[in-house]
């Protein structure tokens, strides 16, 4: 076979092999649909991703479905494969995902776009949806970037929006459906598939386009298709599914071991970031569940670390119940606990002792900005005492590294607020030398790591512009020089990937033209740095006659009509206005334990623990 | 109880031959968790389970005698741990047979392949003794290095039209990779890019007066 004599020539071909144990395989005999799974990025990396197992396994409950796993092939692989003609295949059977039904691509960062082109072509597909017919799988997207998903319009079918558990079970149930009584032509399915909720299909939508390029209306072609598409949440996610067993890789993969959701949602409102939006409203598990959950996965998987997975765990409601539970069977069964996801105004000695366990060097913490002014500005409500606080209790606990995340660019930033990233990054390592109960002998290093912020959509900062790369440049320079201390250490990320990633965040339609420029110049991981080329980027928009910076750095006008108005992720744009002007006051709002601000997301139901409008 | 010693024999094959030693390593302890195997901890800062492999296996080499070591902390019957092992892993790493480890691992001498190519280059194989030397090309840190392996080959035989089997050094002062070995075989044969298409299988262990290790 072609593929063996391959598989002796790349780098580790491990990635490309299937057979894990834990896939999931079944007779084809009995199977009226099948599903690609297809992630973006490395086999290492999608492996490692949660979202991917979770939908693995709710699509494979279904005993006429079959699931199965792909990955974007790194460049070595990729060369081999075309040279010899071998299409992209799904590693369960070695079977083209060309004959598939579905071919299900999770976009999880806009910089994985062009990786996701590149499945669909290595697949054998044409690019556009409207060159594809009836022989073709549907082609459909989700995950995180679907909230907006216009710069990807032409080349899927559909977008399945919010939690795909239930979603991606009824869009196959109602594809075999048809099928099974001769009912089905593509047309048709997608037609019947955006009444379903939480399904985008966008070829039934049309866009039109105001004099200065922006979009100023868009509507449905058809009066039986909605024209607002409401996300998909999971009611009760005491009864969700959730995998039982995991695939597990032979290779080592970025996260090998348990991954345990908590809740999802995000009490606290951060007006930067969009997971704290799109994954309201705040659904708890209860800790039964979890600590089952774990229980089982660690019989099935025989990982020794478990990690508990929400946006901010510190803030499950029942996080001490939690731990003593599984505390009194891990420590017993030498399973480390981790937890990821802390807050610094909730990181207590008491959580500090529990987790002490885990082999970790140090702790990291995201003030995300370098004054009181601007952290109330972005709404990151965590005060310099608490960020000291907890320093000082990872200090007590033995540790002397500490990672401090910020933002540069944020809107309403001040050269001031800049100078207190240093000034705190500083204050930081006196509180070290302050501390009585530290390890001595040893010197403290204190990690300062500077994003760029980026506009995304569905959030209070969606209408802010991006800085200019020279800009943000300038204030890297700028807070570089600041540090003089040796014992801190200054990291940024490249002005010019985040550029590119605002543009395609807050793209729209007119964007496809820019993708297929990037595919005709061969572009693919985008997210790696070794691979990232702006001058590329550069390129391709200009040969689409594209301005980048019209999509990243322009400010967008209150009332305009947003490329993703189409979508309703049950947070309102009212609230979004609201807490941009508050933004502009540098006014708190309180998280939803202490108050509910009225962010909407309670309108879509579901069984949660902090939202007071649904508790009643 | 004192830990007793317990020696896993085991096939690597099909999709496990892409998969290398030290992501085997780290393969086997989850599984190990997952059959239930009462496995013995080092009592050290970092505990971890007490694992040894007779020897690592090349990439793309196949075999059906992989050696592992464990210690266990309750007594369970060998085919006990042999039947949850085989539910706990995938049927290309198929456990044989499980027993109390007696010969160490010190005492293994040579491997012996089983090699199936096509007919020419088992006929160059099977002649390789015909020759005073057998030369190969090692890439080292100071460079390129000629070597002869001829001395650490110990047989080669003839075992169908297009198979034949070797027995090759395998000790932890003199081991010869069978790769590289069908890598000279394939030069002497005169094949181009000197890549052999062949498929080789460990199929067992000898000690030093030649006699099977188990």
């Amino acid at each position: 076979m072609e593929l063996e004599k391959i598989l002796k020539k790349v780098s580790k071909p491990g990635r490309y092999t299937g057979g894990e144990y834990g896939q999931i395989i079944k007779d084809k005999e009995k199977i009226s649909a099948r599903v690609a799974f297809c992630f973006p990025d490395s086999y290492e990396i999608g492996m490692s991703n949660l979202g991917m197992r979770v939908l693995y396994h709710s699509l494979n409950l279904m005993p006429d479905v079959w699931c199965e796993r792909a990955f974007s092939p790194l460049p070595d692989m990729e060369n081999e494969m075309r040279a010899n003609g071998i299409p992209l295949y799904a590693l369960e059977t070695f079977d083209s995902v060309k004959d598939f039904d579905f071919m299900a691509i999770t976009l999880q960062y806009e910089l994985c776009y062009t990786n996701a082109l590149n499945l669909i072509d290595l697949a054998g597909l044409p690019l556009r949806a409207s060159e594809r017919d009836e022989s073709f799988p549907l082609v459909i997207g989700g995950g995180p970037c679907t909230y907006n998903a216009e710069p990807l319009c032409e080349f899927f079918d559909a977008f399945s929006i919010g939690e795909g558990e239930e979603a991606l079970c009824e869009m196959v149930r109602l594809y075999i459906d048809m099928k099974k009584s001769g009912r089905y032509s593509k047309k048709e399915y997608l037609r019947e598939l955006s009444h379903i909720n939480g399904f985008y299909v966008p070829s039934l939508y049309e866009v039109e386009y105001g004099s200065d390029g922006a979009v100023s209306a868009y509507r449905p072609l058809y009066p039986d298709v909605p024209e607002k598409v409401v996300k998909r949440i999971i009611g009760n996610m005491d009864k969700a599914p959730y995998p039982d067993k995991f695939v597990m890789p032979y290779i080592e993969t970025v996260h090998d071991r348990i991954t345990e959701e908590v809740y999802r949602g995000c009490i606290r409102g951060c007006r930067f970031c969009q997971a704290g939006m799109v994954y309201r409203p705040v659904r708890e598990k209860s800790p039964d569940t979890v600590n089952d959950q774990i229980k089982c996965l660690y019989e099935n998987t025989g990982y020794e670390e478990a990690s508990l997975l929400s946006l901010s765990v510190s803030d499950y409601s029942e996080l001490s119940l939690l731990t003593e539970k599984l505390l009194s069977w891990t420590d017993e069964k030498k399973v480390n606990l981790s937890l990821p996801s802390l807050r610094a105004d909730t990181f207590s000695k008491e959580l500090m002792e529990r987790i002490s366990h885990v082999r970790q060097s140090g702790l990291t913490f995201a003030p995300e900005a370098g004054t009181p002014r601007l952290r109330d500005a972005i709404n990151k409500n965590v005060t310099e005492e608490e960020i000291l606080s907890a320093c000082r209790l990872a200090f007590e606990g033995g540790k002397n590294s500490v990672k401090l995340y910020f933002m540069l660019g944020l809107p309403t930033e001040t050269e001031q607020d800049l100078a207190g990233i240093a000034a705190l990054a500083k204050t930081v390592v006196d509180e070290y030398y302050k501390c009585e109960k530290r390890v001595k002998g040893k010197n403290v290093q204190v990690t300062v790591s500077c994003a760029c912020f980026i506009p995304k959509p569905f959030t209070a900062f969606q209408w802010d512009a991006q800085d200019s790369i020279e800009s943000l440049t300038e204030k890297q320079n700028y807070v570089r020089g600041l540090i003089t201390d040796k014992r801190i250490k200054f990291n940024y990320h490249d002005a010019r990937a985040s550029r590119v990633e605002a543009a395609l965040a807050r793209g729209d339609r007119k964007m496809s033209k820019v993708l297929i420029e990037a595919r005709k110049l061969g572009m693919s991981f985008d997210s790696w740095d070794e691979h990232f080329s702006y001058e590329k980027w550069e390129k391709a928009f200009a040969q689409a006659g594209l301005d980048m910076g019209f999509y990243a750095n322009r400010a967008i006008p209150a009332d305009a009509v947003l490329p993703w108005d189409m979508i309703d992720i049950g947070v309102t744009k009212a609230f979004l206005k609201r807490e941009y002007d508050k933004s502009r006051k540098s006014e708190p709002t309180p998280n939803c334990k202490e108050k509910c601000s009225g962010c909407g997301a309670n309108r879509l139901g579901g069984v949660t623990k902090w939202c007071p409008k649904i508790s009643e | 109880m004192v830990p007793e010693n317990i020696r896993i024999k085991f096939h690597k094959k099909g999709r496990l031959i892409y998969i290398s030693h030290l992501d085997l390593c780290r393969t086997v302890c989850p599984a190990m968790i997952r059959a239930k195997i009462p496995l013995w901890y080092t009592e050290g800062f970092n505990p971890h389970p007490k694992m040894v492999f007779a020897q690592p296996l090349p990439l793309f080499v196949e075999s059906r005698c992989e050696l592992l070591d464990i210690k266990i902390t309750e007594p369970t019957p060998c085919e006990e741990i042999a039947k949850r092992l085989r539910q706990a892993l995938t049927d290309d790493l198929y456990v044989e047979e499980v027993y109390p480890a007696k010969a160490k691992f010190q005492e293994i001498e040579y491997a012996k392949y089983t090699v199936c190519g096509d007919e020419s280059f088992a006929d160059v194989a099977c002649g390789v003794f015909d020759s005073e030397h057998l030369t190969v090309e090692k890439k080292g840190k100071s460079g390129t290095v000629s070597t002869d392996i001829l001395p650490q080959i110990k047989s080669v035989q003839r075992t169908g039209e297009k198979e034949f089997e070797c027995v090759l050094s395998a000790s932890a002062s003199s081991y010869l990779n069978p790769m590289l070995f069908c890598k000279a075989i394939a030069e002497k044969a005169g094949i181009q890019d000197g890549e052999p298409d062949v498929r080789i299988i460990r199929t067992g262990w000898q000690k030093k007066d030649m006699s099977e290790f188990r």
